[in-house]
Order: C-alpha cells, then structure tokens, then sequence
C-alpha cells in the first residue's frame, strides 16, 4: 500500500512497529512516505496508532521494528540531528503560563537552535497565526486554548524545518482560526515543507491534504491521494474502511 | 543550549508570585536572625563584662587570699550569633577552687528557659528547616510538573541532549534561589559590624564557609527534589515523597540517632558518678577522722601548750588532707575519664548515624564551623581545668596551702593586721574559642559529605531522567 512521492521523501514510516512492554501493539507494520510540499492527513479514532507514530518519529519512544526517518535520518538511531529537522505541534499546546506569547516563541525559537530573530520576527509570525496584537505580552495563563494552540503553531513555523508534525491542531479552535488554520498549512507546503497530520476532522483533512491515510488498531488501513478521492465521499470510505476492518478482525477473532 | 535552560529556569521562578513571598519571608527571617544574634551578642558581652568587674569588685576588702570566692566567665562567641550551637547550653560561670571538679552553670537556657523550649531564630536553623523546605518547594515538580503542563514534551520535540536539560535546571532552580538570598545575608553580614560583633578576618572566613555549607545543604535539596521529580510522573506524588524525606532528615534522624546511640552505648549517669564520688569521699573521711583521733591519743605530750599542740595537729591533717584530696582527685579523674571515653563512644555513634541525614551534617559543620560544636564545651572545660592549675598555685604562693587542709583557728589567737587582698593579682582568665584552622579542619568531613550528597543526588537525577518518559 506504499504510494510513489513525486518528490524527495521528507518523512518516511518503514515497517513501523511499536509493541509496548505489556504486550499491546500500538502500531503494526506501518509504511508511508511524505514529500517535501506535501500534506499527509492521518485519520483514525482514538487508539488507532496516530499519536504513536508521532511520537516515533520524535524519538519520544523507540519501535519494535522497522523505523521512522526524517530527510533520511532514523530517528531512534539519531534522535538530535532528527529533530533539527522536525517542528511539532501538539493537540494541546501547554506553554510556560508565566511567559508572554513573545517569551515562550523566544525560548522555543532558541531551544529549536533559531536565535536569529528579532521581537518584530515574533511578532509577525504571532499575527500570521492570527493571535491579536494585543495579546503578545501577555501571560499565558489567561490565554485560551485556541490562543495557546496558535502559539504553538507560530513556534513550530519560526522554527523553520523542513518537515512538520501536528498532532491533532485544530483541536480547540473555532471555526474561523480552524479555516485560516488550513490557509497557513497550505502556504506552508508551498514553501516546501512536509507536513504530517493526525486529525478527526475528515473535512478538513480532504481539503488541504494531499494523501490521506486511515488507521485502525495500530494498522494503516487506507492510503489514497486525493486525486484517487475525488468526487468520493471520503465520510463514507472513511466509515466503511473502519468497519470493513472491525469485521474482518471480528471474522479473525 | 545549557545557559538557555538555565535563564528560562530563572526567568520562570523568578517570575512568580511563590518567589515572591517566599524571598521576602527568607529576606526577613535572615536579617532577623543577624539582627537578634548580633544582639544576643551585645547583651552576652555586656553580661561578661559585668560579671568579670563584679567578681574582681566582690574580693575588695578581703585580707586573705584563702577566703577569696574566684569566678571564671566563657565569653560568648562571635559566630554563636549566627550559629548558636551549643553555647546556650553551656554553663557561663564557673566558681574556682583551688582544688576539686570545676562545675560551670548559669546557661543561657538555664536563664531562659523558654529559649531552650523554641530555641533560638539563626542561620542554622533557617537553612536547616526553611530553606531546605523551600528548595523543595521550588523544586519538586520540576521534571514530572513539565511533564504535566506539556512543556518536556514541546521541548524535547528539539535537539536537547537530556544531560544538558537536566544540569541547566539544576543549576538555573540552585541559582533562582541562591543569588536572592545572598542579598539579605550580605545585608547581615554588613549589619554585624556595626552592631558590634567583632569580626576578625578568621570570623569573616568561617562566616563565609558557613554560608558556603548554607548554599551546598540548599543544593542537595534541589538536586533530591529534581531526583525524585524525575522518578515520579505525578508533581502530587514526588510532593508527597519529598516531604516524608523531609521529615525523616531534618526531624527524625537526628534525634532518633541520639536515642539509637543512647541505647547502644551504655554511659554512667552524672548522678551516678556524683553518687560513686560521694561515697568514696565519706569513706576517706571516716579513714582520715579514725586517724585523727589516734593521732590526738598517740601525740599528746606533758608540759606542752594546747596552741603547740594544735599548731602540730593542723599540720597533721594538712598533711592528711592533702593526701586525702589527692586520692579523691585521682578517683574522680578515673571516674570522669571512664565515663568521658564511654560518652565519647556514645557520641560518635550518634554523630555516624545522624551523618546520613544531610541536616545533620549541615548542623555539624556549620556549629564546628561557628566554634559552638561540643568541642566548644570540651576547650572550655580543658582551658578551665589548665587555669584552676594556675589559680592553685598563685593562692599556694600567696597563703602557704592549698585550702585543702583544715585551718583551725584558736579563741584568743590574737588577729594579725593584714593588708587587703589586690584583685588584680590574680592570673588572668581569657578564653578565645576555638581557633579558625581547628574548626575549619573539624568541619571539612561534613563540608564534603554535604558535595557527596549533591553529587549522589545529581547523579540519581541524571540517570532517571536519561531513562524519563517525556510524552
């Protein structure tokens, strides 16, 4: 089920396999690939093995088998010459609540080895995200999740590498910042990056992604490119490929 | 990377309000400690001095130098305002005699003994109780609490090598709370001076070795709280297990090693020994009494006069006494070196086992350091016991004995004109204290066991969280 990127794979899952010491497996033989200008939307319940690919590929745990590459590099072989290359935003961005918006995107911006920006840099990448002005010196602990999640996001553009992890981002933005969330994205992949999505939200998925892949129990049970989707309902393949897949398993069983 | 976590680790505590309060209770609390030390140290001063012109003022008038009632004073100690010790403890005024156990009394706890209930407010105290507590406080969640609120996991999304994360919040929390604090106690050590404690270079070397001890306690509190945060994944539960260790090494260890080595090593009661001394004591007496009369019933002689005859008879139970007192002075010594070597035991049992409390170290070097450890009271004895020594001989010189005979003295002897006495002929008593290199040589050990916990500590943390699950 392996698809043929047009371009240089920045992110890549070969065979990627995680079973955790008590002997449940998260993740079971998962191979994808993400070209640099591209979206690759994972889409899956809760379990499915979206997170846990994540935090493969952020060396946060090790697989069982197979591995997880960046521009390449397998991560758990070298995680910190990896995550120079990887930006990451999580479904619930938690910030230094002490810090204002500009603190926090100056530390990370640092602590992701970037130290050449200036406060207007900061400034302009928090009103790209669209956080108002008016909030960039605040603390963060009035800030509301949608406000965290977009400094979140700020800080993973700032810090500039080519391939980008989100796990779950929209997750806790209204309607307005989800859509000119997507518009970020897309103007993200045209500057080249590879982005790597898990998301609920199918909707959106269909429209900015340029691959959709639907896990299930650790498995990668669909992988199409959204031209293989077009005019299809992908609400619909979605709910029949997770219930193809619970039957078959049922059948197994 | 390392100085970036340090600042940021800065930046977060020093922001807040917990900081805050916490710096201006410790501001308050050390410059108070300076202040009633320093004062303490004034009304002490003051007391000795008082007490050193009455005794010399009480001996005006006399004419014999064998009725003087001599009193030696311990001066109180310049760094005992900072790191009281034992000085409180210690009798301030010992009554000489010419012969005899030397026995000090009038202890600051025995004036007010409502001190020795709640003891005194000093450095010791402060580092030894507050701040650990408050290094715990600032500490304890710093791994698993960044666990909770996201951070480590956005963190470690970077290149960080995890030996860097972890030394740069060691180093940035020790340094949060060590650079606020140095600026009250170098109010203090300002305030000092001025408020009259004399402080000579030695003083203001074991000062700065005190605080140095101070900073090193401080950081093994840091490092077992990043320790212990890095074992944990929950802030609730490394609070929990932190404070337990707490209580473990700043109130049980010490005072249950005193109980284990009490139980261990077996050592005579004082009154025991006074009982021993006593009976020994009334034995020579009897000995000497039945002596006596023989002496009266064999040496009486016709035709001589009864003041002969007495003149004979004092210089017979000078004789008697003075063998007498050696024999009791030579029984009490063994009695007292017995149960000095079995205290001494006693005590390097307790201090063995108190030394794997790092308050106790703390406590232990800092009071060796301050010159108020128990050695304090040991000088003090040995200066005393040198000087009755001295003083002995000077009123031997002066009367011709010791007091130690029995001086009868007859009806219608006819009183000699004598000249009074001058006070100012007596040998003079001045105890300095410990020395600075004997303290500091004595409160090495502990200093280094203080680094030996940091290191162990910190190495306890690193190795967790090299294998810490930052998701």
């Amino acid at each position: 089920m392996e698809l043929q990127s047009p371009s240089r794979a920045l992110l890549e899952a070969d065979n990627l396999t995680k079973r955790y010491e008590d002997g449940q497996l998260a993740l079971d033989h998962v191979n994808f690939a993400v070209a640099a200008g591209e979206i690759y939307a994972m889409l899956g319940g809760n379990g499915a093995g979206k997170t846990t690919t994540i935090n493969l590929f952020l060396n946060f745990i090790e697989p069982t088998e197979g591995e997880a590459r960046v521009d390449g590099i397998v991560t758990h072989r070298d995680p910190l010459a990896a995550k120079k290359k990887l930006a990451y935003v999580s479904e619930n961005v938690m910030l230094y609540p002490n810090f204002t918006a500009l603190q926090n995107l100056d530390f990370f911006a640092r602590l992701g080895g970037r130290t050449d920006y200036s406060k207007d840099a900061y400034r302009d990448v928090l009103l790209r995200v669209g956080l108002q002005e008016e909030a960039h010196g605040r603390r963060l602990k009035g800030f509301s999740k949608g406000m965290r999640q977009k400094c979140g996001i700020a800080i993973a553009i700032l810090k500039d590498a080519p391939a980008i992890l989100l796990d779950e981002p929209t997750s806790g933005l209204d309607p307005k910042a989800a859509y000119e969330f997507i518009g970020l994205l897309d103007s993200l992949r045209g500057e080249g990056k590879a982005i790597l999505m898990s998301t609920h939200d199918i909707f959106r998925a269909r429209d900015v992604a340029n691959t959709i892949g639907i896990m299930n129990q650790g498995k990668l049970v669909m992988q199409r490119s959204k031209q293989d989707l077009a005019g299809e309902d992908l609400e619909k393949v979605y709910v029949e490929y997770m219930a193809g897949y619970m039957d078959r398993e049922t059948e197994t069983v | 990377m390392f100085r970036l976590i340090v600042e940021k680790e800065l930046r977060e505590t020093l922001g807040t309000t917990k900081f805050a309060v916490t710096f201006a209770v410790c501001a308050v609390l050390i410059l108070l400690a300076f202040y009633v030390g320093a004062r303490n140290y004034q009304v002490g001063r003051a007391e000795y001095e008082a007490a050193r012109a009455e005794n010399l003022k009480q001996m005006e008038g006399l004419t014999d130098w064998g009725r003087v009632d001599h009193r030696i004073f311990m001066p109180p100690q310049p760094l005992a305002a900072l790191v009281s010790g034992v000085a409180n403890d210690i009798g301030r005024t010992t009554e000489v005699e010419t012969r005899g156990e030397l026995r000090s009394e009038n202890s600051r706890f025995n004036e007010d003994p409502m001190f020795a209930v709640f003891r005194f407010l000093d450095l010791e105290f402060l580092f030894g109780v507050v701040l650990s507590l408050f290094a715990i406080l600032f500490a304890y969640d710093a791994i698993n609490g960044e666990k909770e609120r996201g951070t480590l996991r956005l963190s470690f999304a970077n290149s960080i090598p995890r030996d860097r994360y972890i030394l740069g919040k060691l180093v940035g929390a020790f340094l949060a709370l060590a650079i606020p604090l140095l600026i009250p106690i170098l109010i203090g050590c300002v305030l000092l001076p001025i408020l009259g404690v004399p402080m000579d270079n030695g003083a203001w070397l074991r000062l700065g070795l005190v605080v140095l001890a101070g900073y090193l306690y401080l950081g093994v509190f840091l490092a077992l709280s990043v320790f212990i945060s890095a074992m944990t994944e929950r802030s609730a539960t490394s609070f929990l297990m932190l404070l337990v260790v707490w209580i473990v090494a700043v109130l049980i260890v010490p005072r249950a090693s005193v109980l284990v080595a009490g139980r261990a090593v077996d050592v005579p009661s004082i009154d025991r020994i006074n009982f021993d001394k006593s009976k020994f004591e009334t034995q020579l007496w009897q000995e000497d009494r039945d002596k006596m009369m023989d002496w009266q019933e064999e040496n009486s002689r016709e035709g001589e006069s009864g003041r002969e005859f007495f003149e004979r008879f004092q210089q017979y139970t000078q004789e008697l006494g003075e063998e007498r007192n050696q024999r009791i002075s030579e029984y009490t010594a063994r009695l007292n070196e017995e149960r000095r070597n079995r205290e001494s035991v006693q005590q390097r049992v307790a201090l063995g086992i108190a030394r794997i409390s790092p308050t106790a170290v703390f406590t232990l070097a800092t009071t060796n350091l301050a010159g108020t450890s128990l050695s304090l009271k040991h000088q003090y004895q040995a200066e005393s016991a040198t000087y009755q020594k001295i003083y002995s001989d000077f009123i031997k010189e002066k009367t011709g004995r010791t007091n130690s005979g029995m001086v009868i003295r007859l009806g219608g002897e006819e009183e000699e004109e004598l000249d009074p006495i001058d006070p100012y002929e007596l040998p003079d008593f001045s105890f300095a204290g410990p020395q600075t290199a004997d303290v500091t040589a004595a409160a090495l050990p502990d200093l280094g066991l203080l680094v030996l916990f940091n290191v162990v500590f910190f190495a306890g943390a690193f190795v967790s969280f090299l294998k810490y699950d930052v998701r």
